[in-house]
């Protein structure tokens, strides 16, 4: 069965699109935790964030961050909530990375707050000790490879900052529109 | 989570008075004063730091719904998302996307929630932004979210009712402020070149103005700047940007002149000004219900 997202953009679905480029989707959909819930999503089919490349992720927060100021403003909303369900057992239920913005009001009646859990003191340093030493293993200069990778795959699309690698960008690009005008020669 | 020590029936009305002199700027160092989680950032409040870089920071949550509960908070002091600027926002999802990860393959959790509250509507505590991010496993029973059916109508008013102010977002709202000043001062600068009118007119136009475009080519008098102040002929509200209330007597004059194109003529003005009057509004209105959400945390 084809993934529901996907359908929303081939306009299967009874799901509004309220916007979209060429990475990221904003949509109204028909089953919503509050009317004027909006799901934020990447186009291409991504299951769960870990496989979601940074620069697309980062769009996708950026969009939910502009939605929710959107939001505030037009839907008169008093705060919103913004949710990601990644995994079946965090209750996603589309097989689809997905953000949801979801519109609050005093008096909706949703309660979103979970019981606090009681921990004991080792418990709580042995998984800090475990979070700890792999949390210090991530790596952000390792995100450059990934973006060159990414730079090589889709040619544009990459926001990089610091002088070197936006040099590097650009002679990517130029290399692909090269290539791109090689390829159109024949 | 709150630790705000109880104050006296005094203290807090000379807090409320002190917080009501104060200009946002001042308000917004205070509140960062007062913040738990800026302390926490600055070390001042011990916590279990898992993750640390220049932009963020995640502890260990003391009020857990899991084993291996995650806050990732930007540094600096944000109340609520909409604050945050673009790359921060950025950076704190793909640090919870590393974090995430973790989570699954160590703590082997069946999955994440990516939480956010903004605004103690939707259940915002602290008065620090931050990203809760959950271990999950099966019926845990944490963050059970019911959805409804709506109807296709219901999302097509909430979509007329979003696009607009989304494209507004989108469009850096800042920028689009600061245009349309630029705008109305470069009309007033170049104006003086000249206004249109008629012998009967009441008020004199710029050639833009839908008044000026419906009198007929051969009853416009064209007018220089001295002209028409000069002139007994008042000028219209696309002249002096102000809004001038239209009076059922120059209506009345125009229509007789033009009964056919009486409609648009009378319809047009009017509907510029709502919705002038309308984006006037919603500037406002969305800047205070954005500083009044931040503001409840006082």
């Amino acid at each position: 069965m084809k993934c529901e997202y996907c359908g929303i953009l081939d306009r299967e679905s009874k799901a509004e699109i309220l916007y979209q480029d060429d990475q990221v989707v904003a949509a109204l959909k028909d089953t919503v935790v509050l009317p004027g819930q909006v799901t934020v999503f990447p186009k291409e089919h991504f299951t769960i964030m870990e496989m979601v490349p940074e620069d697309i992720l980062k769009k996708c927060s950026v969009m939910a961050n502009k939605i929710g100021a959107a939001v505030f403003e037009s839907l008169g909303a008093q705060g919103t909530n913004i949710v990601v369900q990644n995994g079946l057992g965090a209750g996603q239920k589309v097989p689809h990375f997905a953000i949801e913005v979801i519109p609050r009001n005093e008096s909706d009646g949703l309660d979103l707050q979970w019981k606090t859990k009681q921990l004991m003191e080792d418990e709580i340093e042995s998984v800090f000790k475990i979070l700890k030493e792999e949390a210090d293993k991530i790596d952000l200069s390792r995100k450059e490879n990934s973006k060159k990778d990414k730079i090589k795959k889709n040619g544009e699309e990459v926001i990089v900052k610091d002088g070197d690698t936006e040099m590097k960008v650009k002679k990517d690009k130029g290399e692909n529109y090269l290539l791109k005008s090689l390829r159109r020669v024949p | 989570m709150n630790s705000t020590p109880q104050l006296t029936e005094e203290q807090r009305k000379q807090l409320e008075e002190k917080l009501k002199n104060m200009s946002p700027g001042e308000l917004r160092e205070f509140q960062k004063q007062q913040c738990i989680f800026c302390q926490i950032v600055s070390g001042k409040i011990p916590s279990k730091k898992v993750y640390e870089d220049d932009i963020c920071l995640a502890v260990l949550d003391i009020n857990p719904a899991a084993k291996g509960h995650l806050l990732i908070m930007p540094k600096e002091h944000y109340v609520i998302m909409p604050q945050i600027p673009e790359d921060s926002m950025g950076h704190l999802f793909f640090i919870s996307r590393h974090l995430s990860q973790i989570l699954l393959k160590s703590l082997k959790a069946e999955g994440t929630n990516i939480f956010i509250a903004n605004g103690p509507a939707a259940g915002q505590r602290a008065q620090h932004f931050m990203v809760h991010l959950i271990p999950r496993k099966e019926s845990d029973g944490i963050l059970e979210i019911e959805e409804k059916l709506i109807d296709h109508e219901m999302i097509r008013k909430i979509k007329s009712a979003l696009e607009g102010k989304l494209q507004e977002v989108l469009g850096v709202k800042e920028k689009s402020g600061a245009k349309k000043e630029v705008r109305k001062e470069t009309v007033k600068q170049k104006e003086p070149e000249h206004f249109i009118t008629s012998d009967t007119a009441r008020r004199f136009h710029q050639e833009k103005c839908a008044f000026a475009q419906n009198i007929p080519t051969d009853k416009k008098i064209i007018m220089d700047e001295k002209e028409a102040f000069e002139s007994e002929k008042k000028p219209c509200s696309c002249v002096t940007g102000k809004k001038i209330p239209l009076k059922r007597e120059e209506e009345q004059v125009q229509s007789k002149k033009m009964p056919k194109g009486n409609k648009r003529e009378s319809g047009l003005p009017d509907e510029k000004k709502e919705q002038e009057q309308e984006e006037q509004e919603q500037e406002e209105g969305g800047d205070i219900s954005l500083d009044d959400i931040a503001g409840l945390f006082k």
